[in-house]
């Protein structure tokens, strides 16, 4: 087994995730509640990665980390070939599907709760906090879940920007990929095994989260 | 009129509707009577602060919520800084917090606790403290959503077809609770409805609207019997409209005199000898079979009448027919009822004004 690589995957993933939450939450919440001009737009660049080939992703990212990209020209970031690269990659890929989910969840609770909250006398910040993510966060939580997945799993855009160093950057998939190349069949078999346990694990616990944001829902109906 | 708490004038406009209101209220409850869609809600949520109104208005209690003239000048308090508060037509009570915590969702500090539990008390709920929405009847969420918009003290309250979802003995004893709560809080109320019995159930003054405008304001009585207009007069009027006086009120139901007619409404508590309006919807006067067997249903308030009028219309058939007292009643029902039966003008018939949909208005 590949301690290495496993380890260095939960790393990437772990940054991944909060990198989504942070940019994908204020994204979702902005879809489910406004109405602007370029929403469609903002939606398709947003789900791009979904359909394209990893390479392409991989390609723009290596322009967007690369020595004239805006990473290193203003914050002198050198992210390429780290594990760093790794992340964003990962982040990338994965941001649709947590948008996409939790923007349904959020897009779901009933408008007029916020407005009651709001005559009550409450902040947005307090509305968002104590009205809008406690009844959206089964939603948020399984988009964050799978999207987190997703980062575990990604394979081509990450091996473009960050290589597969063993040690550095190598995670489990690139790993596996390797233990292939050199037939290290025994090797490979426990890591895809790793891989499909947790990925196994994930889809479940969405499906779990799913299936009680219906019931409940069905309590609510207030014409039940 | 009592000396004037709320001075509204003001002008919203949205996508192609526009809303003209103006109208001033002292410590009294408002009714805001009109058909769906004629801006009821968006008047409600422009003194909330829930929509922004383009120009003019909006000040209570001294307060000035919002101001902006030509100069284009704005002055805007937002919702949370009113202190208005507010009962949605669907509750809103937030589906992941108790009773309790909804009431005391706006209070913080040592007050809290004591103020929920006196909530709680005061709309007899204290037995439910610890249950969920989804938990609640629809009258008892009603509560709820009335205790939570009180229990920040408000300085006017909004009532949004509070009482639409519920059934009618229900209504009459939270229409009942509420009177009550005006009585003791000294809180002007606007009360939004599209049913006329509300209207009178617990209003004082009437305020009629159609297509975003207000068309009259005054006294439900003097609204009702003296209409500024014709769009008043096609809102609130009511084909079946009559006057009777109260012959006996009792458990079983409420006996009516109409002119001779003797009639049986749902039971209601009003003296003896009290004249009072009353009405029935045509769809409710119903025709009878001759030759079929009388149901539960239509045992009460037979008469024999003679048709006058009778019209095809959109959707079904009118029939106009004249009661041994002389008046007339107008009759609806759909393209396939009655196919059966030989219904000609100047042709006998048997009515049943049925006995349930028998509205008293008060006098």
């Amino acid at each position: 087994m590949n301690w290495q690589a496993l380890r260095l995957s939960l790393q990437v993933t772990a940054v991944a995730t909060l990198l989504m939450l942070v940019v994908g939450l204020p994204l979702a919440l902005l879809l489910a509640r406004r109405r602007f001009r370029g929403i469609t737009l903002v939606e398709t660049l947003l789900n791009l990665p979904l359909v394209l080939p990893p390479t392409v992703v991989g390609y723009y990212l290596l322009v967007v980390l690369g020595r004239r990209g805006p990473l290193v020209q203003w914050f002198g970031w050198q992210l390429l070939f780290t594990w760093g690269a790794a992340a964003i990659a990962s982040a990338v890929v994965g941001l649709p599907l947590l948008v996409v989910s939790a923007r349904a969840a959020i897009a779901e609770v009933n408008p007029n709760l916020e407005r009651a909250a709001a005559t009550l006398g409450l902040s947005d910040w307090a509305i968002l906090w104590r009205v809008t993510l406690p009844l959206a966060y089964r939603g948020i939580l399984a988009g964050l879940l799978l999207a987190a997945t997703r980062a575990l799993g990604e394979f081509g855009a990450t091996l473009m920007v960050a290589g597969n160093i063993p040690g550095r950057t190598q995670t489990l998939p690139l790993a596996i990929y390797d233990a292939v190349q050199n037939r290290a069949y025994d090797e490979a078999n426990r890591m895809v095994l790793v891989m499909t346990a947790l990925a196994f694990l994930s889809l479940w616990t969405v499906r779990r989260f799913e299936a009680s944001r219906s019931r409940r829902d069905r309590d609510e109906s207030p014409y039940a | 009129m009592p000396e004037p708490r709320l001075l509204a004038d003001f002008v919203v406009e949205r996508s192609g509707f526009r809303l003209q209101v103006s109208l001033h209220m002292g410590t009294e409850i408002l009714v805001l009577f009109g058909p769906s869609g004629s801006g009821k809600t968006t008047t409600l949520n422009a003194l909330a602060g829930l929509v922004a109104p383009v120009r003019g208005h909006i000040v209570l209690d001294g307060e000035t919520f919002f101001a902006r003239g030509e100069d284009g000048r704005t002055l805007w308090v937002p919702p949370r800084q009113r202190r208005i508060g507010y009962v949605f037509q669907d509750y809103a009570l937030f589906p992941h917090l108790t009773a309790a915590d909804n009431i005391g969702f706006a209070l913080r500090g040592p007050e809290k606790a004591p103020r929920v539990r006196e909530l709680l008390e005061r709309m007899h709920l204290s037995h439910l403290a610890d249950r969920y929405p989804h938990q609640l009847s629809g009258g008892q969420q009603q509560r709820v959503a009335i205790a939570r918009a009180l229990a920040m003290r408000p300085r006017l309250l909004l009532l949004d077809e509070p009482f639409a979802a519920l059934d009618v003995a229900i209504r009459q004893h939270l229409q009942h609770d509420l009177l009550s709560l005006h009585h003791e809080l000294n809180l002007p109320i606007i009360y939004v409805t599209h049913r006329l019995e509300d209207a009178f159930a617990v209003g004082q003054r009437l305020a009629v609207m159609h297509e975003g405008r207000l068309e009259q304001v005054g006294p439900i009585t003097e609204v009702f019997h003296h209409p500024a207009n014709a769009h008043v007069a096609a809102i609130i009027g009511i084909p079946n409209l009559f006057q009777a006086r109260v012959i006996q009120a009792q458990a079983d139901g409420l006996w009516l005199d109409w002119a001779g007619l003797t009639l049986l409404a749902p039971p209601q508590a009003l003296p003896h000898g009290v004249e009072v309006t009353a009405y029935i919807r045509p769809e409710d006067v119903k025709i009878l079979y001759p030759d079929r067997p009388i149901v539960e249903a239509v045992r009460d308030n037979q008469v024999p009448a003679r048709i006058v009028e009778l019209r095809a219309q959109p959707g079904g058939h009118l029939v106009r027919a004249r009661l041994p007292n002389g008046h007339e009643v107008e009759i609806r029902y759909g393209p396939h009822t009655y196919t059966t039966l030989p219904l000609q003008i100047g042709g006998d018939v048997r009515l049943v004004l049925r006995r349930e949909a028998l509205v008293v208005l008060g006098t």
